[in-house]
């Protein structure tokens, strides 16, 4: 049982269940190769993992993303990822 | 036919024909002015369900074959079966009749029987009690009312009526209503119909006219029944039933789901949130249904009565899951119904149960946790799909106020 006030709000307020760990919008500025340089105005220190995850592209909302395991210079571990389909960058927490 | 009062005490008759379909046209109203009709059952024959009035017109009856439907009329729109819309519908009809003072008895989805005895002086009169009823149930189900002395010949009277119509038949005037009405109002098998039009039985006054010995050596007990029937039927009481329980949960998910394992998760959870709401509080669950709304506008629903009523969740998940493979389609809902409750009597259980000191703090720290940030905001983590590349597929967060 988890108190996750925001999301559960919401969930309640459109009379439905919400998802766990779902993407949040976030602020990242990528090196030429597509790298994240800068995650939420935090310089990257180091690039730990990168993956990428092709999926339900049977459907009409196929999922296409490149992921980052990155350790921001505050120390703080993240992962971020590049929506290919429909762009944008996102963290993501139990990726 | 007329609609004098006699002394014998009336039993009335509400009847919808073609409720199920409808229930299943009220999610796509305009519809009803297109030529529609009800799509066979998935498993079953490929017979069509009741039709609309537009596709009569064009030659389109209920019970023909899918493909002659078909040719008769290329334009014909299939629509899918609710069978969790109709008992939905259903329900309201039965509890605005009720809501209106009557002692109501369902017999089947679009069937119900009730007297006016009780109501009649407050109502000012048996017509005013049977204006009311159809006003109670309003005029989005074109439903009819016949009263006669006997529950069958109501039926029939029902059944003559036009949608927002009443029809009263006098005891005397029976055998003369009876008489020229199809053989199809009677409960008999297709095959049977067919035997009696073979022999030139083709109306209710026919088969009445007939001695009684000479139809059950014929036709058997059925047949025997059936001439009862033609000739009015027993007047038997109306019982009205129990009011069902209104103790329902349900789940939204936000994208069909059709893996057994993950709908097992969603029942297992559905099912503590349901016990844990206050109105079940000391009472037993002893008939429980299991619905769900699929991907493509049709629903489905299965009940069960459980051997012994109980409150205890894993033996209630157990008895529902092994349902959940008879799903024909993904499921965009899953919504669980505790339709029957016992009284809150005695149950002799544990003095102290084993954790409940913890459980009693954890719910006292959640409570103020709720007390501080407000409804919604204490969830439970369900897996649905643990091995799902995608991480926010993995899991759901069913909010918890209990």
């Amino acid at each position: 049982m988890v108190a996750h006030s925001r999301v559960a709000r919401a969930a309640r307020a459109a009379g439905r269940v919400g998802r766990f760990n779902a993407p949040l919008a976030a602020r990242v500025e990528a090196r030429v190769d597509g790298t994240p340089r800068e995650v939420n105005h935090q310089p990257v220190a180091v690039l730990r993992e990168e993956w990428r995850v092709v999926d339900r592209w049977w459907t009409e909302e196929p999922v296409v993303r490149r992921y980052f395991e990155l350790v921001l210079e505050t120390g703080e571990n993240t992962v971020v990822f590049h929506d290919g389909s429909g762009g944008g960058w996102f963290t993501q927490r139990g990726a | 036919m007329c609609s004098c009062r006699t002394y014998v005490p009336l039993i009335a008759c509400l009847s919808i024909p073609g409720l199920e379909l409808k229930a299943a046209l009220r999610r796509t109203p305009s519809l009803a002015l297109r030529p529609a009709a009800l799509a066979p059952e998935p498993q079953g024959e490929p017979l069509i369900g009741p039709v609309t009035a537009a596709a009569e017109a064009l030659g389109v009856r209920p019970g023909m074959r899918l493909g002659e439907a078909l040719a008769t009329c290329p334009q014909l729109v299939l629509v899918e079966p609710d069978p969790a819309g109709v008992e939905l519908g259903w329900e309201e009809v039965v509890r605005a009749l009720e809501d209106a003072g009557f002692a109501v008895e369902p017999t089947a989805p679009g069937v119900a029987y009730f007297e006016t005895r009780g109501v009649e002086r407050l109502y000012g009169g048996l017509e005013p009690a049977l204006r009311r009823a159809l006003g109670a149930v309003g005029s989005e189900w074109d439903a009819r009312i016949g009263a006669a002395g006997r529950r069958f010949a109501a039926l029939a009277a029902a059944s003559v009526a036009r949608p927002g119509q009443t029809v009263v038949v006098r005891e005397d005037d029976l055998p003369q209503f009876l008489a020229p009405l199809p053989l199809t109002l009677l409960p008999l098998e297709r095959q049977r119909y067919e035997e009696l039009e073979a022999l030139g039985v083709r109306k209710l006054g026919q088969l009445a006219g007939l001695p009684g010995g000479a139809v059950a050596e014929r036709l058997g007990p059925d047949g025997r029944r059936a001439w009862g029937l033609a000739r009015g039927g027993a007047a038997a009481r109306v019982r009205g039933r129990r009011p069902p329980a209104e103790v329902a949960e349900s789940l939204d998910f936000p994208e069909a789901i059709a893996n057994e394992l993950t709908l097992r998760r969603a029942l297992g959870a559905l099912v503590e949130t349901v016990l844990a709401r206050p109105e079940r509080r000391d009472r037993f669950a002893r008939k429980v249904a299991l619905a769900a709304r699929l991907v493509g506008g049709g629903s489905w629903r299965r009940t069960l009565t459980l051997r012994e009523p109980t409150a205890d969740a894993d033996r209630i998940r157990v008895a529902l899951a092994s349902r959940l493979a008879d799903l024909p389609a993904p499921v965009l809902e899953l919504r669980i119904e505790l339709v029957e409750l016992t009284e809150p009597s005695g149950q002799q259980l544990e003095l102290l149960a084993a954790g409940a000191e913890d459980r009693t703090r954890l719910r006292e720290g959640l409570r103020q946790v709720r007390a501080s940030t407000g409804s919604g905001s204490v969830c439970t983590v369900v897996e649905v799909a643990p091995w799902s590349r995608i991480p926010e597929s993995r899991a759901l967060l069913v909010p918890r106020d209990e």
